[in-house]
């Protein structure tokens, strides 16, 4: 399938893995929260923190590679938007509150990386439930979440059959343009796809309530 | 474009996470209480959708570099703002949870000003322009200049968090408003493009699709064109008047005393000459001076952008679309 | 067993237009009586699938004017189900009676789980919960995937899929069956399951397939369809070895009515 890039190492098997899922909430809120809340001063204890993140990366199965590789990808916004301050001023000051901001932002998310890795999206999703999360939205993130791999599977066709018909170089304009109609023709497939889904959910008696059966 | 954790203080996040939770709760109750139930299949598609098309690649003119679309003004326009705000905070929960992509504490500021202000306050910029512009013509351009101005906006109201977040907090709040603004304008340019293309390919199509959900229905249609010209006007003045009107770090204090005295001694044109007849380089770089270019900058190229860009697609549009046009102004 | 004295679905003078304007059904007539089997057979763009979203209302077309001297106003409506018209207020009874397969499973399963997904139907219904969870198990066990209720669907194989949504529309317990298009994409073993799981159903069904070797194993009757009018209706055998008729409508001759075999009959023993 194309896309088991959506959950890739949160299907493990370790320790950290078996955690009820409204505990790992809740520890990766906390600790997220302690490195907001105390002042870039106390070092030392934010230290500890990544110490303990990484650990508990390394507990659950989740390799090096794939942590520096995510890092690599935030890290450029990141920079850029905390040289915003010093840069505001000249680079005449600022420095503390920027360097403070990258190792916060690194810090919570490698925290929230390791709770995404350990913790599969339905676990996560009958979590949001018992922690308060109206219901409605619940059953609208579980269909965005299964008709994410329809869509996925559907882009991944349209990509294969659009590289079969093209050859050789070409213009960034047509590039772009290519690109352009892919997009909206995914648009217009899942517009149609919706439609035909909400037939579906019709003829099975559906009147727009949600009803669960647990 | 997500905010990642670190950068807004905890009371700002929940103080954001409430207005967020408000509107999103409004929205929902929108969508349960909409006539068709086609409503829900479609703003979980539409959400599933925007997911995927975020990850698609355009390839950016000039610079060997990528953009992509973000989609709060396309899901609005295709199905509708509320629908639009909740399939963008769908799609930013799902990021958030698959991918840590935005942090778990700044969801709310993220869906404040990506679904919120991106779709709803997008879709009320749509929906005025829609007003002034009539036929398929008018979808077209409203998505242009919505994209754009959502981009922007969402980025400023981003620098007033930012600065809630570290009151006193050793920057010049202009000047990263500034900054991020114009940097954002070039971002809201891929965005305006890749949106108005999507859509006038769309149109041209499937005119059907957008045409039931394109209509101004109801409180949006009045509070959408108030809305909707208001901001266009604010951000016009923002990018043209804010460089000449803000001095000194203070740009509030100093627009007002501006007004009070030194306009009558003599007119803010002159002074503005003086200050940019100053700075060679590395040694005038005073933080008015950036904040004055990048303001500038900002304002010149994102409006010079989306003229071009409104002319360019009326030439597409009228191109792909022979006889389908009139008969659909408000 | 044809043309039982309560027909279970009535369709008279239907005709439908898409919005745009587009004919795609004209006068369409015919009756299907209680646990009768009728094959829908046709080229594509015949209005095949158009005809079955009108059996539970997802489409409304019109009754035709019925040509010859102006009778007093008709009923509106043009199709019946167990003698009920097939308007808003019925739909909820409707749709109970009549289960509908859609051609693509991705369409048809949209709930995270399987378990979800069959048991969205009754819960629909308003049945206990207990009750919903029995009828989960056993219709999953009538189409053979026991134990299946917390799999995913994107980790089930096509011909899974269509099961588990044969599932969801039979934990319904419905006495009239829309299939559209049901073998279509599945392998022969997978094809073959599904045939058996129809047949064992007592259901009435309506099936429309270019799988004319599905047809005729499964229906005794069978209507061809073609721009939007009914050209042929009688036993599935006559009309689909007339060869004039299934050449004149983009079909062909059954291999198996070619060769002289058997429908049902497999001249190949089965291990």
């Amino acid at each position: 399938m194309a896309v088991d890039f959506l959950d890739r190492y949160s299907r493990g098997s370790t320790w950290c893995h078996r955690w009820p899922a409204r505990l790992k909430i809740v520890l990766t809120l906390a600790v997220i929260v302690a490195v907001v809340l105390l002042p870039i001063s106390l070092w030392p204890i934010h230290g500890c923190l990544a110490c303990l993140i990484f650990a508990a990366h390394a507990v659950a199965d989740i390799p090096l590679s794939y942590l520096l590789r995510r890092v690599a990808l935030l890290l450029p916004v990141v920079l850029l938007m905390a040289l915003c301050v010093p840069l505001s001023r000249g680079f005449s000051g600022g420095w503390e509150l920027a360097s403070a901001l990258v190792a916060r932002a690194l810090l919570t998310f490698l925290a929230a990386l390791w709770l995404v890795n350990t913790t599969p999206f339905d676990r996560l999703l009958a979590a949001f439930r018992q922690l308060g999360m109206p219901r409605s939205f619940v059953v609208l993130l579980a269909f965005t979440y299964r008709y994410l791999f329809v869509v996925f599977d559907e882009l991944a066709r349209m990509r294969t059959a659009q590289r079969a018909r093209t050859f050789g170089r070409r213009s960034p304009w047509a590039v772009w343009n290519s690109t352009v109609q892919l997009v909206a023709m995914l648009l217009i497939r899942s517009l149609n796809r919706s439609e035909r889904v909400h037939q579906a959910m019709l003829s099975r008696g559906w009147q727009g309530e949600f009803r669960t059966i647990d | 474009m997500h905010i990642a954790d670190g950068f807004l203080s905890p009371e700002v996040c929940v103080a954001t996470g409430v207005v967020a939770a408000g509107a999103l709760a409004y929205s929902l109750r929108q969508l349960e209480q909409t006539v068709s139930s086609r409503t829900i299949p479609l703003t979980g598609m539409l959400a599933a959708l925007i997911f995927a098309g975020q990850m698609v690649k355009f390839p950016l003119p000039f610079v060997p570099a990528y953009g992509h679309l973000l989609g709060g003004v396309l899901a609005a326009i295709v199905a509708g703002p509320w629908a639009g705000c909740v399939a963008i905070s769908l799609v930013l929960l799902l990021q958030m949870a698959l991918f840590a992509d935005g942090g778990w504490l700044s969801y709310g500021a993220n869906v404040l000003n990506m679904g919120v202000v991106g779709s709803i306050g997008g879709y009320a910029v749509f929906a005025a322009v829609r007003r002034l512009v009539p036929g398929h013509r008018g979808i077209v351009f409203g998505s242009v200049v919505a994209a754009w101005v959502s981009v922007v906006a969402a980025s400023a109201l981003f620098c007033i968090e930012f600065a809630l977040s570290h009151p006193g907090g050793g920057f010049s709040l202009p000047t990263v408003v500034a900054l991020m603004t114009s940097f954002h304008s070039l971002i809201g340019v891929g965005e305006a493009l890749i949106t108005g293309g999507i859509i006038s390919y769309v149109v041209a199509q499937r005119p059907d699709l957008i045409d039931a959900a394109a209509r101004p229905a109801g409180a949006v249609a009045g509070v959408g064109r108030l809305v909707g010209i208001g901001s266009v006007a604010a951000l016009l003045i923002a990018a043209f008047v804010a460089p000449f009107a803000t001095e000194g770090a203070d740009g509030l204090e100093a627009v007002a005393k501006q007004a009070a005295f030194d306009s009558l001694e003599h007119p803010p044109r002159v002074l503005v000459l003086d200050d940019y007849s100053v700075p060679l380089p590395g040694v005038g770089l005073s933080h008015q001076f950036w904040q004055r270019l990048s303001v500038s900058v900002a304002g010149v190229f994102g409006t010079g952008c989306i003229l071009g860009m409104t002319w360019m697609f009326g030439r597409l549009v009228k191109r792909t679309l022979p006889a389908t046009e009139g008969g659909h102004g408000g | 067993m044809s043309h039982a004295s309560v027909p279970i679905l009535k369709v008279e003078h239907l005709s439908y237009r898409y919005p745009t304007g587009q004919t795609a059904l004209t006068d369409v007539s015919f009756l299907v009586g209680m646990h009768e089997v009728v094959g829908l057979v046709g080229p594509n763009g015949a209005g095949k699938t158009t005809l079955l979203l009108h059996l539970n209302g997802l489409l409304t077309g019109v009754r035709a004017a019925t040509p010859g001297p102006a009778t007093s106003p008709e009923p509106a409506h043009a199709v019946e189900v167990l003698g009920m018209q097939v308007v808003p207020a019925n739909f909820p009874e409707i749709r109970r009676i009549v289960g509908f397969l859609f051609q693509d499973p991705d369409d048809q399963l949209f709930c995270p789980t399987v378990g979800d997904d069959v048991a969205f139907g009754p819960l629909n219904l308003g049945f206990p919960r207990d009750e919903v969870r029995s009828r989960v198990s056993r219709t999953l066990e009538a189409v053979g995937l026991t134990g299946f209720e917390n799999r995913v669907p994107q980790q089930l194989s096509f011909g899974e899929r269509r099961r588990v949504c044969l599932a969801g529309v039979l934990a319904c317990e419905p006495d009239l069956l829309a299939l559209d298009e049901p073998s279509s994409n599945l392998d022969p073993r997978s094809r073959r399951r599904l045939i058996d799981i129809l047949k064992a159903c007592q259901a009435a069904q309506v099936v429309a397939s270019h799988d004319l070797e599905l047809i005729l194993e499964l229906c005794g009757r069978v209507i061809v369809l073609d721009q939007g009018r009914i050209q042929a209706d009688g036993p599935t055998r006559d009309l689909l070895s007339n060869e004039r008729l299934m050449r004149s409508h983009g079909l062909e001759v059954p291999l198996s009515i070619q060769y002289g075999l058997e429908a049902g009959v497999r001249p190949v023993s089965d291990p």
